[in-house]
């Protein structure tokens, strides 16, 4: 990676809170124009991390640069932030804050009021732009979460959990116009989320977090290439204190990659699955236990996340 | 501009919700009714009551050659007269002249000023020797304030005894006999201060009660500068190019605002409810000046406040924790001991006087109640000046470090 491709880099970054390590030890570089996807479950260090990156927490170590520059002496508006929670004021109206936003960003006021008109427009406000911020649903809050981050047009959008409480067609236009701040205005977003699908969909590469240290950095589909291809069977048994005495048997069997128990149940990571069951259900029906449920999938994101961590993302 | 910016935000937001400007504006109302009434009847038993004296008397020489000056005797009674089977003096006395005295009524520092006149001995004397001559001692005071009321009554009863008690002794010393039946020489009269004939106690607690009103300011808006913390509004901002002059100054100005038209409020509500208002317009006017004065200083408590506590609901603890005693400590509510620690310009500086509300009062007390102008209440708005810059200065250093750069 040449380095006038890196738009933000950490290094050595880690957060303590009294006992609490929030991060530890993060380094990653991102690189300019693509979304780049901070996985993991809550508390895992996502926000913490975002929120040093930024500049709006001090790091207890390590450092950050925006275009090799310390984070601490960038000039205001390069980044542009949503964050996680409706970061709104209630008693304004959308366009109210925009312009007010717009303002702030010493924007001159016919910039102001243009972009913040088309911001109100693609994110499907304009119908609501006088009305006061309180009257909004959850949904048209959110977008207006998003549009007060791009007001200013900044370099790098960093989004934290944007989909958080949205319907799914209010999540469609979300994860499009995302798409389209990368491939038609070049942004550089930053994407922080524990939902599987987003990253995989959204993401040119994604960091996976857990317990505040960062476990993994590629793109999605080397993440998935890393722990095998091929397709999940996810297996429930009638009697789950059998679960141990069926894996060790499965994992005997040439044609299998893998086998993990995970909240109670079997994911067997083979090719060619749907071929294999027939040999599956044999040898769990030689230990005398019945399967109470099963389904065969494509592997994902959130195999890959098992088999880094042992668990599930936690909600 | 940044601030004008800062400034309509805060303005939109204050006005907009209709809720809490109604509880800012009606609280302190209510206050004002509640406490107008609860303090009307307040007093004190067995404590020493504070009034001066202003001794005119000449005095007389009596046939043995010997002066005497009765002013200085009946000064030294009431220095030493207690209370019935008690050691608690009834007045706590100081001697003065008469324009300090009328200072002293009007901030009431004193309950009462005893004015005895140049012939006091004089007439006394004529009278023990069967004269017809009469003297009149002046109590003078807020007629109106009950303090002054109870030290009148006090007063009266001791003058009464004491003409009694030295005629019978002046003609014992003068023929060797007593007289039974003697003029009395001695007259009083109750004198109010100019401009005070009908005033009440509320007169003097109203201003008290603007001043409380700016003071709880301090604590709303500590809550709402925490509420932006709270919800991240402010970190959205923090991220912005704004200064933390923009976000600062851009809030004292709607907050202000608030203070000064707390003052008009008020003052209308008082005016309904028998504050005899003294000055007209012009009082109006620098109250109002005093008013956003008292108001930046409350501003700037409550961005002290917002600089240590973490949420909204401890910001309106800590705001009420801090502000009702401070409400006290100006005299909102009754006249404190005096603490004097200093002296500037002839004009004593006593320990409450390092809040700059205690001078706010004290220029509203003198333009509402007294009728002043500028130039009586220039020396207090100075000091308010003065105390308000430090602290505004204290609150944004405060809130700048612990709210305004990178969290820790």
């Amino acid at each position: 990676m040449i380095m006038a491709d890196v738009i933000m880099e950490a290094r050595d970054l880690t957060k303590d809170f009294e006992d609490l390590r929030a991060v530890d030890n993060l380094n990653l570089k991102i690189r300019r124009g693509e979304v780049f996807g901070f996985l993991g479950p809550n508390g895992a260090g996502k926000t913490t991390s975002i929120s040093m990156m930024v500049g709006l927490l001090r790091p207890t170590s390590g450092q950050v640069f925006i275009d090799g520059e310390d984070v601490n002496k960038l000039e205001k508006g390069t980044i542009g932030i949503c964050p996680q929670e409706l970061v709104l004021w209630e008693h304004l109206t959308p366009r109210e804050s925009l312009n007010l936003m717009g303002n702030l960003y010493e924007l001159p006021k016919k910039e102001s009021e243009k972009r913040t008109e088309k911001l109100l427009s693609d994110l499907f406000l304009t119908d609501k732009a006088n009305t006061q911020v309180k009257n909004l649903s959850g949904g048209m809050k959110r977008r207006l979460n998003l549009a007060l981050a791009l007001i200013h047009e900044p370099e790098i959008v960093v989004l934290d959990e944007p989909s958080e409480g949205l319907d799914p067609q209010s999540r469609r236009v979300l994860w499009n116009y995302i798409r389209a701040l990368r491939d038609d205005e070049g942004k550089t977003v930053i994407l922080t989320t524990h939902i599987m699908e987003e990253a995989d969909k959204l993401s040119d590469r994604i960091a996976i977090i857990d317990h505040s240290k960062l476990l993994r950095l590629d793109t999605p589909s080397n993440l998935k290439k890393e722990i095998g291809e091929g397709d999940v069977v996810d297996m429930k048994l009638s009697d789950p204190k059998m679960n141990q005495e069926v894996m060790e048997k499965l994992k005997n069997l040439a044609e299998i990659e893998a086998v993990t128990e995970v909240d109670e149940r079997i994911n067997i990571r083979a090719l060619d699955a749907v071929g294999k069951l027939p040999v599956i259900m044999d040898r769990v029906e030689e230990s005398g236990v019945q399967i109470s449920d099963l389904s065969v999938r494509q592997n994902t994101l959130e195999d890959v996340f098992i088999d880094l961590t042992g668990t599930t993302l936690r909600e | 501009m940044k601030f004008t910016s800062i400034a309509s935000k805060g303005a939109k937001e204050l006005l907009r919700d209709r809720r809490g400007l109604v509880m800012i504006l009606v609280f302190p109302l209510f206050f004002m009714l509640v406490f107008g009434f609860a303090f009307g009847g307040m007093g004190q038993s067995n404590q020493p009551h504070d009034i001066t004296v202003i001794n005119q008397d000449q005095g007389a020489t009596l046939p043995n050659g010997e002066t005497l000056n009765l002013g200085n005797n009946f000064t030294q009674v009431l220095k030493d007269v207690k209370y019935q089977d008690s050691d608690v003096n009834i007045f706590q006395v100081n001697e003065t002249n008469i324009n300090q005295a009328d200072s002293l009524l009007k901030q009431r520092t004193v309950d009462a000023a005893v004015i005895m006149p140049e012939n006091f001995t004089e007439s006394i004397l004529s009278s023990a020797s069967g004269g017809t001559s009469t003297t009149t001692v002046t109590i003078r005071g807020d007629t109106g304030y009950i303090g002054f009321g109870v030290s009148q009554g006090i007063l009266v009863g001791i003058l009464g005894q004491y003409q009694d008690d030295l005629l019978v002794g002046i003609q014992s010393q003068l023929t060797g006999t007593t007289v039974q039946k003697t003029p009395q020489p001695i007259e009083s009269q109750v004198e109010s201060i100019p401009g005070t004939e009908t005033f009440t106690n509320f007169d003097f607690l109203a201003p008290g009660m603007i001043v409380f009103a700016i003071l709880l300011l301090a604590t709303t808006v500590a809550a709402g500068l925490t509420r932006e913390v709270e919800k991240g509004t402010l970190a959205r901002l923090k991220l912005s190019k704004m200064r933390s002059f923009d976000y600062l100054f851009g809030n004292l100005i709607p907050w202000s605002a608030i203070a000064a038209a707390q003052v008009l409020i008020l003052l209308i509500v008082a005016v309904i409810i028998g504050f005899h208002w003294q000055g007209g317009l012009n009082s109006l006017f620098l109250a109002i000046v005093v008013g956003l004065i008292g108001g930046i200083a409350s501003v700037s408590l409550g961005m002290i406040i917002a600089s240590f506590v973490r949420n909204e609901r401890q910001a309106a603890n800590l705001g009420t924790i801090i502000t009702v005693p401070t409400s006290f400590l100006v005299g909102a509510f009754f006249q404190l001991p005096q603490v004097v620690i200093a002296n500037f310009g002839g004009q004593s500086f006593q320990i409450y006087d390092i809040l700059p509300w205690t001078h706010v009062l004290n220029a509203l007390r003198a333009t509402l109640t007294y009728g002043e102008g500028w130039n009586d209440i220039a020396y207090q708005v100075e000091w308010a000046v003065v105390l308000t810059i430090i602290l505004f200065l204290i609150g944004v250093v405060l809130f700048s470090r612990n709210r305004l750069r990178a969290e820790n």
